[in-house]
């Protein structure tokens, strides 16, 4: 078995990428699965910024990981925020009926 | 990465081997050892007798959400309290009233939200 | 098992489990089993960085990300009452082209990432290293950077949290009328003379 290196890692977090943005692509009009996705991203993003960090041997990666968390915390309670907000308004969630402010 | 620090996670490792193996020997011994003659009546939900008046999956309220939404947040200002804590020595009086000037705006928040009545049941 | 062998092996665990829970959550047909798959994809890549001695980020990710946002997630499917089968209509018309866009995207990262070497001159770019900080700890090391050369992105989640906790409140939080709320100032400030009165009552008259 090869020696794990970064590339493995870099190698996952492509993988974990692809998978969110593919998620977003099948569940287009679930919005709740859609912002699911999403973290999914930002999470393959955080395992790229603590690998190269590992690599380099530098610490700034693991600071913006935190940082990162913090918005993808943030974004998740506003987006399912907005989504309740909707949901009581339409009784719905479809992501294709929000077309009312279309010209 | 470095086996030192897997050896150090070591004991973690035991006790989610330890977590998990209890778990699945109740639960595995509760379905092998138990009688399972399942009928109609035995699977309904039971509510002190009569029929149950409404769906087990009801909607709670929305107040519920606001809450765990401010746990959220003042979660993650706890999360950047730890390494502060353990770095105080290092980071000098810089670092406090960084850290302070962090904790007045989110106090800012918290006022806000107890204003306007956001922690109040009723 | 030799020393070598226990991190690949970890290695490959985690990552193996997080890539299929990763599939599940976004394959599930019920969103609380996805919310639940997005809990385990969460713990392995707390195991990954655990692998990688990110240790903080790690139990950060446990903290908050299981411990809140998983559970905000489980609030809102099971709050609202939604028909998810209706939603799943039509769902597998835009397969092709998300399988294509995947797998365009992951074989450009896998070609990218696997080909990769770092610049022989990138350690001297390096703006906070390790080495520099000589702590005992993981925490400590983040601890001693965090507050001080990354002051400035600090404050700024710090406002990004306020944002949030407003933005939260004037979404979610409503007015609904005729709800009687407790207020302390006006309890405490009441007197015995404002509310209280002693009447004379006259035999058989009673009071009006």
């Amino acid at each position: 078995m090869m020696p794990i290196t970064i590339h493995h890692f870099l190698a996952v977090a492509a993988i974990l990428f692809t998978i969110g943005v593919f998620g977003i692509f099948l569940n287009r009009k679930n919005i709740i699965v859609i912002l699911m996705s999403i973290e999914l991203i930002l999470l393959s993003v955080n395992i790229n910024f603590v690998a190269f960090g590992a690599q380099l041997g530098d610490l700034t990666g693991q600071v913006f990981t935190l940082f990162v968390l913090t918005v993808a915390a943030a974004e998740a309670a506003i987006g399912l925020a907005i989504l309740v907000v909707y949901f009581r308004n339409r009784n719905t969630i479809a992501v294709d009926d929000i077309n009312m402010m279309k010209g | 990465m470095s086996s030192e620090l897997i050896q150090t996670y070591f004991p973690v490792f035991v006790f989610l081997l330890l977590a998990i193996g209890m778990s699945g020997v109740m639960i595995g011994l509760s379905f092998l050892l138990a009688k399972q003659k399942p009928d109609a009546e035995k699977l309904s939900p039971y509510e002190c007798g009569f029929d149950p008046f409404s769906d087990a999956r009801h909607k709670f309220d929305v107040r519920f959400y606001l809450v765990s939404i401010l746990f959220i947040i003042f979660d993650l200002e706890i999360a950047f309290l730890f390494p502060w804590a353990v770095s105080l020595g290092a980071i000098g009086m810089f670092g406090f009233w960084s850290m302070m000037v962090f904790l007045g705006v989110l106090t800012i928040g918290f006022i806000y939200e107890w204003r306007k009545g956001a922690l109040e049941w009723e | 098992m030799n020393a070598e062998l226990i991190p690949a092996v970890l290695f490959y665990l985690f990552a193996g489990v997080l890539v299929l829970s990763a599939m599940m959550v976004v394959a599930s047909r019920n969103p609380v089993h996805s919310v639940l798959f997005l809990i385990l994809a969460f713990f392995n890549a707390a195991g990954l960085f655990l692998l990688l001695g990110a240790e903080f980020a790690a139990f950060i990710l446990v903290i908050v990300y299981v411990g809140a946002v998983a559970v905000l997630f489980l609030f809102v499917v099971m709050m609202l009452d939604i028909d998810f089968e209706q939603l799943r209509k039509g769902a597998w018309k835009s397969l092709p082209v998300g399988i294509l866009v995947g797998l365009v995207l992951v074989s450009q990262m896998v070609m990218t990432a696997v080909n990769w070497q770092s610049l022989p001159t990138a350690g001297s770019s390096i703006l906070s290293p390790a080495a520099r900080h000589a702590a005992a700890t993981n925490t400590q090391a983040v601890g001693a950077i965090l507050y001080t050369d990354y002051v400035y992105p600090f404050q700024i989640a710090g406002l990004i949290l306020l944002v949030a906790m407003i933005g939260a409140i004037v979404l979610t939080l409503r007015d609904r009328g005729g709800v009687l709320r407790q207020n302390i100032n006006s309890q405490i400030t009441r007197k015995a003379s404002d509310v209280v009165e002693v009447r004379k009552v006259q035999k058989g008259a009673g009071i009006s």
